[in-house]
């Protein structure tokens, strides 16, 4: 079975998104792109994606947000998805705590290039699935 | 004899030397007399018989001693004088009267401004007490003995209660004796006041008293930005902090705290914008260093050789301006004390190798032969990975500004204590000692690396404000013309994982400021 792997893509900034998106493209994945914040909750929940990169200053809603309405509830709507927070905002330390409690990593993307996102995003595929 | 005896106090000297004095004046007296004597009976002038020579003997005895000691007594006069002012001053007990500068014949004879220097020399100008013949008002403002207008100590209490500069005093066990309105002091359940206020790192008051305790008999001391609550907290102001310090007085240290809020402030301010405008700056940056990457493997085959050097070089620069922001950001964070480092489990050579990549780019950009020997059997250290690799990356950096065209950069670790040490060593300009003593100050650039290279002297501030984050300590070695190394040291991981452990993960045991903490082992952080 040569499914290729689910990207979601919540990204605001054009720029970036594409860049991002090009790239995953080309390594083979499957990439669908949002760019408002509410768009991405909807987008998470209606398909089951295997990774999903997630803003935090985003229009509409934060990446916070989206990310406590998805795996801060008693449930965790994405159980199968690994979510890699990405942001070049500094944030406060309390609400990246609450970040990182959820995700599955988080980058500062001055600090990534595409390529090494693809490293990355095949380091968490190794990984077991989130207990 | 006295003279057995060496004077043990200032006051012990006076009389050792009045004694000797008179000595002489009685044996030299004698010794007059003796020689007139002797030519008025040799010269059968007066015959021994004679009442006469004896009268003369006995006269000229008794007036020559009587000269003898009104000269010693005048001459000596100023001197002793001196000598009391001394004995005042150096605080031996004594019941002699402060020579007063006022007296007229002082101020006669001019010697009032002797006194006056030593008092001034001394700083006890305000215990010295105005003479009761004192009586017309001195016209020289910086005479020592003007008397002051009798204050009211009610209405002195009030004065100093309406003004916004604070004053604290404490006595020789450092507790707070006297605290004005606008002293920042916490008084806890038991009515005891405490000073609140939070000290820059290692130069805290507490350290300088205890300094003064073995080295000083009066000091000053000076400390600027000093907030006396955390970041967060309502109220929170700045102050200029003024010590003076006298041992043994019942009022040893007194502290003037100037309120520098209105200043101060604006400068945090001045500091959300720098992290602002560098959030700013990550974006583009985001997409230079992408686009510099996917580009450039796309034109692997396209491109000749000296275009790959320039998009190297592209590289190279983009990669530096985001270390800069880094710098930048992690400044105006580690000022307001936010910096939080998140110490976890990790290995040296793991944390190079998050940059090593990058570090090699920069070294043969820019002709340099980098050579890394990090030992794979380090034990593991506390760090957080992120802030390291900042360092790491400044220390090289700068190694490689400061060197020349081809020439080594090594850096190497050992285990040294409880730490591992990593030093970055290069073959470059060096420094002289009167740099080196200022290199890691905020925004320090020596006079000569102003001129010839680029950079915003905060590379160095903020690595050691990093590394002693973690415990660890940063130190250089240098010689003009031969080059530098800079030492790092971090603790090993199990020296403190107990502190670890109890503390939410946090470095708060191992700092005095900044409380980290680590969620996630396993977290990725780019």
């Amino acid at each position: 079975m040569s499914v290729s792997k689910t990207v979601l893509c919540i990204e605001d900034d054009r720029f970036i998104g594409e860049m991002y998106v090009r790239s995953l493209k080309k390594a083979g994945y499957d990439v669908d792109w949002v760019v408002d914040g509410n768009d991405g909750l909807i987008t998470a929940r209606n398909k089951p994606y295997d990774v999903i990169l997630l803003d935090q200053m985003l229009p509409e809603r934060r990446g916070s947000e989206i990310l406590e309405a998805l795996r801060g509830g008693a449930e965790d709507l994405i159980p199968n998805s690994k979510v890699i927070v990405l942001t070049n905002f500094e944030q406060d330390d309390a609400s990246r705590t609450e970040m990182q409690k959820h995700a599955d990593a988080y980058l500062i993307k001055a600090e990534i290039t595409p390529k090494k996102l693809i490293e990355i995003i095949q380091q968490l595929d190794a990984l077991p699935p989130a207990a | 004899m006295a003279v057995d005896k060496m004077p043990r106090l200032i006051r012990d000297f006076w009389p050792v030397f009045q004694r000797g004095a008179m000595a002489r004046i009685i044996l030299t007296q004698i010794v007059i007399i003796g020689v007139v004597a002797a030519i008025l009976i040799l010269t059968n002038t007066l015959p021994i018989t004679s009442m006469v020579l004896w009268a003369v003997i006995a006269a000229l005895f008794v007036l020559g001693l009587v000269r003898g000691l009104m000269i010693l007594g005048f001459s000596a006069r100023p001197a002793k004088d001196l000598l009391t002012a001394v004995i005042h001053v150096a605080g031996e007990p004594t019941d002699k009267a402060f020579p007063n500068p006022n007296d007229k014949r002082y101020e006669r004879n001019g010697f009032k401004v002797a006194l006056q220097t030593i008092y001034e020399l001394s700083g006890k100008t305000e215990s010295i007490e105005p003479a009761p013949d004192t009586t017309q008002p001195s016209t020289n403002l910086a005479t020592v003995a003007t008397p002051a207008p009798t204050i009211n100590s009610d209405s002195l209490k009030a004065a100093l209660d309406s003004t916004n500069c604070g004053f604290v005093v404490l006595n020789h066990e450092r507790k707070v004796t006297y605290a004005n309105k606008a002293a920042p002091i916490h008084i806890d359940a038991e009515n005891i006041s405490t000073l609140s206020l939070n000290f820059n790192g290692k130069d805290t008051l507490e350290a300088w008293l205890n300094d003064c305790d073995e080295h000083a008999v009066h000091a000053e001391h000076i400390w600027t930005r000093i907030a006396d609550r955390l970041p967060d907290e309502e109220g929170r102001r700045f102050f200029d902090v003024i010590a003076t310090y006298d041992k043994g007085s019942t009022s040893e240290t007194i502290l003037t705290l100037v309120d520098r809020t209105s200043t101060y402030d604006i400068s945090e301010q001045d500091l959300d914008f720098i992290a602002f405008a560098a959030h700013e700056l990550r974006g583009p940056i985001t997409v230079i260093r992408g686009y510099l990457d996917v580009l450039e493997e796309e034109l692997d085959t396209v491109l000749q050789p000296d275009q790959h050097e320039l998009f190297r070089r592209l590289t190279v620069s983009a990669n530096r301006l985001s270390g800069y922001i880094n710098n930048i950001l992690n400044t105006s964070r580690y000022d307001r004390r936010h910096l939080k480092v998140h110490l976890a489990e990790d290995t040296l050579a793991g944390i190079y190798d998050t940059i090593k990549d990058d570090m090699e780019l920069r070294a043969h950009a820019q002709n340099r032969l980098l050579s890394v020997n990090i030992p794979a059997d380090l034990p593991t250290i506390a760090a957080d990975r992120a802030s390291i690799s900042e360092v790491l990356g400044n220390l090289i950096d700068n190694a490689i500004k400061y060197s020349n065209e081809g020439g080594a950069i090594n850096v190497t670790a050992a285990v040294k204590g409880d730490f591992v040490e990593v030093s970055v060593e290069d073959h470059g300009i060096g420094m002289p000692g009167n740099v080196v003593s200022n290199l890691f100050q905020k925004f320090y650039r020596s006079h000569r690396s102003r001129e010839t290279v680029a950079g915003t002297g905060i590379g160095l501030y903020i690595s050691k404000g990093i590394i002693e984050s973690h415990g660890g300590n940063i130190a250089v070695r240098s010689e003009e013309g031969r080059g530098s190394t800079f030492i790092a040291s971090l603790p090993i991981y199990s020296t403190v994982a107990a502190k670890l452990a109890t503390g939410d993960n946090s470095n708060e045991g191992l700092i005095e400021h900044g409380n980290g903490w680590i969620k996630n082992h396993s977290m990725y952080r780019g």
